[in-house]
């Protein structure tokens, strides 16, 4: 019995806005202060038409799902309000739509567990949830406190399972939020609730939290090695709070790049990854870390680790992350090792990102389907 | 309390400071205290970061017991748990000037935040004080008076902005930029801040009650000020009924610590009658 033969294969578009001005690159951060009138609103329309063409395209070929996130004040995404693009989905898709996601703390929780459960209810039970923290960029773009970010993180996920798991009317009584009649309408479809996962960095809390409820963890933005141990960590303290670490709880991303050659694999990739690290992830250590975003003791291990940020070279990444370009025999080799050393079977496929044209999404998309997952399906059967 | 005789006022400085420890409602709390213990009292409520020294001070304890808490979240001192604004400061140091015996006549001296924080004491319990001195405070919204957000400001023009000139601050400052310590503990201090106000930088009790601090007050700034402008100084002044205002050239926000006169000009304010 292997991982793969249960593995799950999610495409995941992050809506980037890539139109960017010729000196775009002497600016220290293109989060947060990036001028918002640096976005063409034609060019937009153009690129969600197109953004969601290739999602489209994803659900036909066979993809299990589809994965959104939401980010602010960017170019890095184009889905602030990421539901409103899920709802777009639904009707035209028949696989999973998973929203990694809102961060639950920066409006009123009953209002997004409303929404997802519309989602839920429109899409006959084929919403999937992430809960993500936010990065710190987030809480200089929204006025919410990063200094309580977290506590009020914690008692948002608490008000949406009551929301989602309660017969209403029921009152709450928190911290942050008071609601006299929580009693939302719809309810999900899925029974208790979708299925969740908390998004992190590997920060005890988060991985504690996720524990502690019994929901999925991913994590974003450390290395693979480091996420292996957080993912021990995370499954010794999911069987610690009774729940028991199957394979799905683990979610992990890949980029990935297919093509007739691993030369030609790597050099029709390469650009938009350097691109993807260079730009569309640079900012700022102050943005990265609005005060009190992050413990003391947190902070310090921060500012003393690698800065990902805004800079990168080829082998580092590599050597660094889940990232692969070459033949399906290659890609093929590369996934299904990190699935077992991950011990998961939920994974995230980045095969477009940063300002990679149409054609090349097309083509990846479409070579990864056909000659990529049924590659790893026949391995397992090898196997067997 | 315990104490430990051990913090100089500045570099060089030949005035140190036993560090008294007190426990406020669970809060590990430091005062640093200087001066004949039986002298008049001078509390100094310090501004959102306590890495500058307090060298101004030094001639204060010529005539006064000079007491300087560090904040809860700041300097020495350790976190309130539950912190959500300027008001559990209020309360903290009701408790601790209980401790301290400060039930009357004390000189309250506050800095930016300081000032801020004196300003909402004074309001509360006028009654312990006999003399009120608010150094370039914080929190006085004035429409049409622009003023940045400390928030916005980033850290590497920090320095420039709060001094006139930079040599008042460079004996303070690592000669790293990058150094770990340093950095942590102005993180740990700008949180506390934001804790307290990020979603509201202003403080709305102000304008509606600084009417009530009917004590003789001194309202301080340094013409140069780059963080707080100096014509906030008029405004302030027009909320607090027997306030006056002194200003001081080629001084900055830190105008203690850059001009002497302004710290002469703090205890002279202090020995007037009543």
């Amino acid at each position: 019995m292997g991982l793969v033969d249960q593995a799950e294969f999610h495409f995941f578009h992050f809506f980037p806005y890539t139109d960017l001005p010729a000196d775009h690159r002497e600016r220290a951060s293109l989060w947060v202060d990036f001028s918002n009138a640096n976005y063409d609103p034609t060019v937009g329309h153009d690129l969600y038409n197109r953004y969601l063409s290739e999602m489209l395209l994803a659900d036909k070929l066979g993809y299990d799902g589809l994965v959104l996130n939401e980010h602010h004040n960017t170019q890095y995404s184009m889905n602030p309000a990421p539901n409103l693009t899920a709802a777009a989905l639904i009707p035209q898709t028949s696989g999973w739509i998973s929203v990694f996601g809102t961060p639950p703390n920066l409006g009123y929780p009953n209002r997004l567990a409303e929404e997802y459960a519309m989602l839920d209810v429109m899409s006959g039970g084929r919403l999937r949830v992430a809960f993500p923290l936010g990065t710190g960029m987030e809480y200089w773009a929204n006025a919410v406190n990063p200094a309580t970010a977290r506590a009020r993180f914690r008692e948002s996920i608490d008000i949406i399972l009551h929301c989602w798991t309660d017969d209403g009317p029921r009152s709450y009584e928190g911290d942050f939020y008071t609601y006299r009649y929580l009693n939302p309408w719809p309810r999900p479809l899925q029974q208790p609730h979708p299925e969740c996962y908390i998004v992190g960095t590997g920060s005890p809390e988060t991985i504690e939290l996720a524990a502690e409820l019994g929901f999925g963890y991913s994590v974003v933005f450390i290395p693979r090695t480091v996420q292996l141990q957080v993912f021990d960590r995370y499954r010794e303290r999911l069987a610690h709070h009774g729940h028991e670490p199957t394979p799905e709880k683990v979610a992990i991303g890949v980029m990935a790049y297919v093509a007739e050659s691993d030369a030609r694999a790597e050099e029709e990739f390469l650009p938009h990854v350097m691109y993807f690290f260079e730009n569309a992830l640079r900012t700022t250590p102050r943005y990265l870390n609005p005060p009190g975003y992050v413990t003391v003791p947190e902070f310090r291990k921060r500012i003393q680790a690698a800065d990902v940020h805004g800079s990168a070279n080829w082998d580092d990444l590599v050597a660094i992350n889940r990232i692969v370009a070459g033949t399906p025999e290659k890609v093929a080799d590369a996934i299904g090792g990190w699935i077992e050393e991950a011990g998961s079977n939920r994974l995230t496929l980045n095969l477009t990102l940063g300002d990679m044209p149409h054609w090349k999404v097309v083509k990846n998309t479409t070579l990864f389907a056909e000659e990529v997952i049924p590659r790893l399906r026949a391995r397992k059967e090898a196997a067997a | 309390m315990t104490a430990t005789p051990v913090t100089p006022a500045g570099p060089g400085s030949r005035v140190l400071f036993d560090q008294l420890d007190y426990d406020v409602n669970g809060t590990p709390t430091t005062v640093l205290a200087a001066g004949n213990p039986d002298a008049p009292r001078i509390v100094f409520l310090h501004g959102a970061g306590t890495f500058h020294g307090w060298a101004f001070a030094e001639r204060w304890t010529e005539r006064y017991r000079v007491l300087i808490p560090h904040h809860p979240g700041y300097g020495d001192s350790g976190d309130l748990d539950g912190l959500r604004d300027i008001h559990d400061l209020v309360l903290h140091y009701i408790e601790l000037f209980d401790q301290l015996g400060l039930t009357a006549d004390v000189n309250l001296v506050g800095f930016s935040l300081g000032g801020l924080i004196a300003a909402r004491f004074a309001i509360e319990q006028k009654h312990r004080l006999r003399r009120l001195v608010l150094v370039a405070p914080a929190g006085l919204r004035v429409p049409g008076l622009a003023v940045d957000d400390l928030f916005r400001i980033p850290p590497e023009e920090l320095p420039g902005r709060l001094v006139h000139r930079m040599d008042t601050l460079l004996p303070y400052l690592p000669s790293d930029p990058g150094d770990v310590d340093f950095t942590v503990d102005r993180y740990r201090e700008i949180r506390t801040t934001a804790i307290m106000l990020w979603e509201q930088p202003y403080d709305r009790v102000l304008p509606r009650w600084l009417g009530r601090v009917d004590i003789p007050t001194l309202v301080v700034w340094g013409a140069e000020d780059r963080l707080l402008p100096v014509d906030l100084a008029d405004s302030w002044a027009a909320l607090l009924p027997r306030s006056t205002v002194a200003r001081f050239p080629d001084a900055g926000h830190l105008v203690l610590d850059e001009s002497a006169d302004a710290s002469a000009a703090v205890a002279r304010f202090c020995d007037g009658g009543g």
